[in-house]
């Protein structure tokens, strides 16, 4: 047979189906085409989001001509096929083909958590499936209570697979697959071991029974007595559309339906991360520092009179300027506008600023400067169409999970190249065509290094020309060979990174760019990349609303300080008054012990905060807040995406929305009316974005990055989000502290094995950490996770950085 | 001779149980005894069954079948072959074991019915010779009920197959790796055809794929392209650098020599090393050219050499050690290696090109080159290849295809080929000859040099030739080419290539050392005396003897590949050198070369055939064939490009490919 190049896909087929005729692109299954004409037909391994598995057979229809029943689920369509999707010999099949199904199945239905929502009952009763002809003899096998967060009872599953490949194909894990053989054949972790994966849970989400089950909603109560509501998660930049089903005013799970943006695809965070939440450490009451420096409890209006005649006291003495405020990018809009209105406008001062000045802020700032466009340029979608997606400095299924599967689903399934340049290994890196591995600080070198061997390869795109000359000089004046020193990649290696290019591209920038202790050049040289490949850019942020809030103008006034002046001026005694919302800066900004001994300083010191983190602890008022299912308002994700929700849980004891403690706020420092959170939303003013006609390249040169033996990296890991999920009593089960994570052959030289205490130390402080082997990481390098409040880490640092160089120790 | 007592197969039924006089006449591609000494007493399998021995419990056997389908080989990812085949597996162990009723049987069709809709193949056409049994030993069912009977103890074997899996010389595990990368698992699948075929990227490219022939898609539409599918597994490891997972096991201490680093070669030392055991290849090529007739024998637009080199390479890093530069018989004589070596390989292959048998060749004339595989192994290695502008090769398979677009390559003004039958009987594989057509290769179809024609200083000016008729057909199928009186005419050119087919060249081989060659120039190596009913000793497709275990009468030395089988294809003499690695492997542990059950096994089911072409398999024709992408135009084959003109799948387009696989597994059982 000839080899002939492959088929034609844009055609249109016509075919019949129960007698009406439709017509469908070809390629498209009779399934679908059915669905078209709104005929029915029954299934129980189809989903839409994965490839088909044809495992249940119950979707069998009669094509004409066809000597056999073929499954409408896998087949294609064919110009002019006459379909019969109902059938007394159909019925006869599938209701067989049921029973089979049914032999041994557990009869545990009353105790089965997937009672009241389970595809096989549901599809026995709309099939009439009600005697059983089939008998074989029982084996029953083991459940698996041995795993965490999820329970698997195999004698409950009818092997659709669903849970296998939403595994494989949705999340990039593969943790579980078909084992044994016949009537034993089992979905079971591929090493046999408990399940060790990210803990997504989308195969709960997939499993049509009660096969594979949330432990920590087992028996928490029937599916139907739970109320239902949409929402947006709160947690990670991807912004995904969620359902929250709260019982008692309580969140008792997370799921998300195929139908949203993210086509029902949680992470850990989205699925589990609600128990954080339900914390019994959540702040239920306002506190006031007394005298003795203690913190009690006290009422609303107490503690919001404290904070108020405090704050008029110190701007009457000092000015307006003795203030300053945190906003927060857990917030809402509504609430970082009515943040930044309180400090800007009610209190005066234009000191306001956030934890994104540790990075993400400045990215924008450079993305405005270059491209006029702040966050993504395309919304995360558009990643699909790519040809070719270059990630830099992000392991983006830990950063931002979302962004992460649509990486996946590009690489895998549309055929889009990946390049991943990262300083440590990445749960993405098997998809990658090249995983480059710098040496963790050299970023901007890393995006000079790729721009020039883009250029040579003639990888460019002829849009964008202003600063090219510039720039284009700026590439020449930079070797390879100081390229290579800086970033210990060689010209081969950049070369056969940009040979990947192909087609539309996406440039991805996360943590370790934004972060890099050259950010500057490190952000700068992804937007020229993404300017010289002609790419769409995507900036990465770990939490919920960054973006959103910096659109909210929580961001230094005319002659406002940021975060960096706020300490220094508390410090010089210029700022002696600071409202913190849910920012526990003692956690995330270096130097800690100074941050410490500044906040201390302060003659008032006021935190919005859900949890009594260590920055709320030297507060002279805290306030405590809602959780995001305990409020209403919006988020914008990273990609530009403002997506509003109402409130589906009650927050617990006394805690109020942050929007409902700054209008409380607001009112009592103007004296004015509370304002209401529909005044906002029509106050706020949309910002427009627009890519700019001229967009420019900004020549920059890197600095030579810091040299030493063993580089440290904190970053954000798979299982955790921020520090709020170091709240989750789910998450912690399954990351449970921080871990110092090192290569083999650091380990080996220092003569550590797993669980093993080492000491890093840098900076004239030490802390010391649990060692957990991973042979992936280069050596020289070790990496640390950020999210955890006690691991002490930040206090090694003494610049916002996301490396450095340490010492390390046995012991 | 053993007589046919009762049979099913191929919707035929035979029955010589209660049959006085002369009973009805069938033959099977059976060997009378399964491995030459134990009878052969019944088959059963997709088909139906065979029964040669009366004496056999088919109650039993049918009960035991079943069982073993669902145990071992059902997938379980379907509900009718999961659960159906249990419950049938069920049933039947309960009449053996006397529980069932007599109602019970006719269940048995009822779930035959039903599994028809299964998935695959396997479980469906595991229900044949079941249904067959009950249908045609109804009594013997019978007698089992109300405890009647006890089955009897016997020896049954089993084997799994396909029909692709069958058909592929090497035995890959076609539908798995399939289905692998109908799943994007592309490790997994690469891991699965390593398990037989060591150079993937090799026979993802070049591979005639006879699996392709033997495919029961093509009895729906058109095959599925099984070879590119290899290609997309292979090269998503290169394409994602990702590290081959094989560990060898621990390092052993007896070692040995392989004669020749081609296919046959490299097979050995990959499935040896896999086993521990040390292996030192002796290669008469310099580093970089190693891959044998894959190398000098596959001009690189079709095998590209770092892809090659990169097969290669993971070999070496298991271990193997390959010596370039050292000819065997030349550098180190063939006994100097089986004392320094616990065992020897021979895999020399088949270089040495044959004479055309025309007049004028062995005089020596200038451009006249000495064969069509020395002119591409100098072209390959850029040495001179003593080439003119206007070059005819003469001959019909890949190698002239090969040299007469290497030709253009090289840059000859002009490249015609010579055949003496139509293009319809080239053995070349048809898109070779596409290729070739497109790039602007002349045909003279049906034509017979006579003569080579050369100047005053001897330099080639023309070949004469002679226009050939198609007459009767001969021992090939092929109609004879038969010369037409008076169509003398003359082809001018300054080269002349013969290409009409290579032998080993196995003068290394000392006479003494007792190794037998045969008259066709190959390395003669013992086998099972498999005969069938008639006596007829069993054979392969090349004539020779079907289940060989590939040691030559010297002991401890082995020999395989080309120069044993006779020349062939890369992925006949991988299948053949992965079958010596374990013969050698077993020769070193125990002491003697045998072949496993499973082996010979292996050997009947392809000598009984697994494909049957004239099946009507009931699908709906609606997903066609993927073909890879391919550079087009002349351009492709301009003076010194020799990048790759076939360009493999897009990821999505394996996947949807691989959706195409029917999943023809099937299990055959012996009772012995």
């Amino acid at each position: 047979m000839a080899h002939t190049e492959c088929c034609d896909t844009n055609r249109t087929i016509t075919l019949t189906i129960d007698g009406s005729d439709v017509q469908v692109p070809s390629g498209t299954t009779i399934l679908d085409a059915a669905r078209k004409l709104g005929i029915k037909i029954p299934t129980l391994c189809w989903l839409e989001k994965i490839s088909t598995t044809g495992a249940c057979r119950v979707c069998a229809v009669h094509v004409e001509g066809v000597a056999r029943p073929m499954t409408a689920c896998n087949t294609p369509v064919k110009e002019g096929i006459k379909v019969i999707t109902q059938s007394t010999e159909l019925e006869q099949i599938r209701k067989k083909t049921m029973e089979l199904m049914l032999v041994n199945h557990p009869l545990d239905c009353p105790v089965c958590d997937a009672a009241g929502e389970c595809d096989l009952q549901d599809t026995c009763y709309g099939l009439s499936v009600a005697k059983q002809e089939y008998a074989a003899d029982l084996e029953r096998l083991p459940i698996r209570y041995d795993w965490s967060l999820l329970e698997s009872d195999p004698n409950r599953c009818i092997l659709c697979e669903k849970c296998v490949k939403v595994c494989r194909e949705i999340t990039g894990v593969g943790a579980i697959e078909t084992q044994s053989c016949g009537d034993r054949a089992v979905v079971e972790t591929v090493s046999g071991q408990p399940l060790d994966c990210d803990f997504c849970g989308n195969c709960i989400a997939a499993c049509p029974t009660g096969t594979l089950i949330s432990k920590p909603f087992k028996f928490a109560g029937r599916p139907w007595s739970f109320e239902v509501k949409n929402s947006i998660c709160g947690f990670c930049s991807s912004g995904c559309q969620i359902e929250y089903h709260v019982q008692n005013g309580k969140v008792a799970r997370v799921t998300s339906d195929d139908s949203t943006y993210n086509n029902g695809n949680l992470c850990i965070n989205g699925r589990f991360g609600y128990s954080a939440f339900n914390a019994p450490e959540r702040l239920t009451t306002p506190l006031l520092k007394g005298v003795d420096g203690q913190q009690r409890a006290a009422t609303w209006d107490t503690a919001l009179s404290v904070a108020v005649s405090a704050t008029k006291e110190l701007v009457a003495t000092y000015g307006a300027k003795a203030v300053a405020g945190i906003g927060s990018p857990r917030a809402t809009n509504e609430e970082n506008f009515l943040f930044a209105k309180l400090i800007k406008q009610a209190i005066g001062s234009a000191n306001l600023d956030s934890e994104a000045r540790l990075g993400y802020a400045q990215a924008q700032e450079i993305q405005a400067s270059m491209l006029g466009m702040t966050g993504a340029t395309q919304p995360m979608d558009a990643l699909e169409q790519a040809g070719s997606i270059i990630v830099l400095g992000s392991d983006l299924k830990a950063e931002s999970a979302g962004f992460g599967y649509r990486v996946i689903k590009a690489a895998t399934k549309h055929d889009a190249k990946l390049v991943i340049a990262s300083a440590r290994p990445t749960s993405l890196d098997g998809f990658a065509n090249s995983a480059l591995r710098y040496k963790a600080g050299s970023e901007g070198f890393v995006a000079l290094g790729l721009a020039k061997a883009a250029l040579n390869q003639g990888k460019t795109d002829a849009g964008a020309t202003d600063g090219l000359d510039g720039f284009k000089q700026s590439l020449a004046a930079a070797s390879f060979d100081q390229i290579q020193a800086a970033t210990g990649l060689s010209e081969a290696d950049y070369n056969d990174a940009v040979s990947f290019i192909n087609g539309p591209v996406a440039v991805v920038y996360g943590y370790e760019f934004i972060r890099s202790a050259d950010a500057q050049a490190a952000v700068t040289g992804a937007v020229n990349l993404a300017l010289l490949t002609g790419a769409d850019l995507y900036p990465i942020d770990e939490k919920n609303n960054t973006q959103g809030m910096l659109d909210m103008g929580v961001i230094p006034g005319a002659d406002g300080k940021d975060l960096f002046q706020i300490i220094d001026a508390i410090e010089a005694g210029e700022i002696r008054a600071l409202f913190v919302m849910g920012s526990d800066l003692l956690q995330i900004m270096p130097n800690r012990s100074r941050i410490e001994a500044a906040l201390k300083k302060l003659e008032c010191l006021v935190v919005l905060d859900l949890f009594p983190t260590a920055t709320a602890h030297l507060a002279h008022v805290v306030l405590p807040a809602a959780a995001a299912p305990e409020k209403s308002g919006s988020f914008t994700t990273a990609d530009n995406r403002t997506q509003s929700f109402t409130a589906a849980a009650t927050p617990p004891g006394e805690a109020r929305p942050d929007y409902v403690i700054l209008g409380d706020l607001y009112a009592r420092l103007t004296g004015g009316a509370i304002p209401s959170l529909a005044a906002l939303q029509q106050e706020i003013a949309v910002p427009v974005k627009q890519h700019l006609e001229r967009p420019a390249f900004a020549a920059v040169t890197p600095q030579a990055p810091a040299t030493g033996s063993m580089t440290l990296l904190i970053a954000p890991f798979l299982r955790h989000n921020g520090s709020y999920t170091s709240w989750s009593v789910n998450n912690l089960q399954v990351a449970a502290e921080a871990t110092l994570r090192l290569g083999t052959t650091d380990a080996a030289k220092l003569g550590v094995a797993n669980g093993d205490k080492v000491t890093l130390g840098a900076n004239g402080t030490s802390v010391s950490l649990p060692v957990q082997l991973q042979p992936s990481i280069p050596a020289g390098l070790a990496v640390a996770p950020t999210h955890f409040r006690t691991s002490g880490l930040t206090t090694l640092l003494i610049k916002p950085a996301a490396s450095l160089t340490v010492t390390i120790s046995k012991g | 001779m053993a007589q046919v007592v009762f049979s099913t197969w191929g919707n035929n039924v035979i029955d010589n149980r209660s049959v006085t006089g002369e009973p009805a006449a069938a033959s099977f591609r059976l060997p009378v005894a399964f491995d030459g000494q134990q009878p052969l007493r019944a088959f059963m399998g997709w088909d139906g069954l065979i029964v040669f021995d009366n004496e056999v419990d088919i109650p039993a056997m049918a009960a035991e079948y079943m069982q073993r389908v669902q145990t071992l080989f059902c997938c379980g990812k379907c509900t009718p072959g999961k659960k159906g085949t249990k419950v049938l597996a069920d049933l039947l162990q309960k009449v053996i074991s006397g529980q069932a009723k007599e109602a019970d049987l006719d269940q048995v069709a009822d779930l035959n019915a039903l599994l028809q809709n299964c998935k695959c193949t396997l479980c469906p056409s595991s229900t044949q010779p079941v249904l067959d049994a009950v249908q045609y030993y109804r009594a013997d069912f019978l007698a089992y009920l109300n405890g009647g009977r006890t089955a009897k103890q016997e020896k049954y074997l089993h084997k799994i197959t396909a029909p692709c899996m069958d058909k592929c010389p090497a035995h890959i595990d076609i539908p798995k790796y399939i289905e692998e990368i109908k799943n994007y698992q592309y490790s997994d699948a690469l891991a699965t055809i390593r398990e037989n075929m060591p150079l993937p990227a090799v026979c993802g490219r070049v591979c005639p794929h006879p699996c392709e022939t033997a495919c029961r898609r093509k009895n729906v539409d058109d095959a599925i392209n099984i070879m590119v599918l290899k290609r997309s597994a292979s090269d998503y490891e290169w394409l994602h650098k990702l590290t081959p997972p094989m560990v060898p096991a621990p390092r052993k201490n007896k070692k040995i020599a392989i004669v020749g680093a081609g296919p046959a070669g490299l097979a050995a030392a990959y499935y040896l090393a896999l086993q521990g055991y040390p292996c030192t290849i002796y290669e008469a090529l310099p580093e970089g050219f190693g891959g044998g007739m894959v190398a000098v024998g596959i001009p690189a637009y079709r095998m590209p050499r770092h892809i090659l080199q990169r097969d290669i390479d993971i070999i070496q890093s298991m271990g193997v050690e390959i010596k370039y530069n050292m000819r065997v018989g030349t550098d180190i004589s063939l006994p100097e290696l089986k004392a320094q070596y616990d065992a020897v390989f021979l895999a020399p292959g088949a270089h040495r090109s044959k004479p055309m048998g025309v007049e004028g060749e062995d005089k020596g004339y200038k451009g006249f080159l000495p064969g069509g595989i020395d002119f591409l192994r100098e072209a390959y290695m850029g040495r001179p290849t003593g080439m003119g502008k206007k070059v005819c090769v003469v001959g019909g398979g890949n190698t002239a295809i090969d040299c007469v677009r290497v030709a253009l390559r090289e840059g000859a003004e002009e490249s015609i080929l010579l055949y003496r039958r139509s293009r319809n009987e080239m053995p070349a594989d048809v898109w070779e000859v596409d290729g070739a057509d497109e790039e602007g290769v002349k045909f003279e179809f049906q034509v017979l040099p006579t003569k080579i024609l050369v100047d005053g200083n001897n330099q080639v000016t023309g070949v004469e030739c002679v226009r050939m008729a198609l007459g009767e057909p001969d021992a090939s199928g092929r109609r004879r080419p038969e010369p037409m009186p008076g169509s003398e005419f003359v082809v001018e050119c300054d080269t002349v290539i013969p290409a009409i087919g290579q032998d080993a060249d196995l003068g290394f081989i000392p006479p003494e050392m007792g190794i037998d060659i045969s008259k066709w120039n190959t390395v003669i190596t013992k086998y099972l005396p498999l005969k069938d009913a008639a006596g007829k000793e069993l054979k392969d497709g090349m004539g020779n003897p079907l289940s060989r275990y590939l040691i030559t009468d010297c002991e401890g030395v082995f020999a395989g590949g080309d120069a044993e089988i006779g020349p062939l294809t890369v992925v006949a003499c991988i299948g053949n050198a992965h079958r010596a690695a374990n013969v050698i492997g077993r020769y070193l542990e125990e002491g003697t070369a045998y072949l496993t059950e499973q082996e010979i096994f292996e050997d009947l089911l392809t000598y009984l055939g697994v494909y049957d072409k004239n099946e009507a398999v009931a699908w709906l024709d609606s997903a066609g064939r993927a073909g890879q992408k391919e550079v087009h135009g002349k351009e492709r084959a301009s003076k010194g490009n020799y990048g790759e003109v076939e360009l493999g799948f897009s990821d999505s387009t394996a996947q949807a490919e691989a959706d195409r696989c029917l999943r023809c597994y099937r299990m055959a059982m012996v009772a012995l």
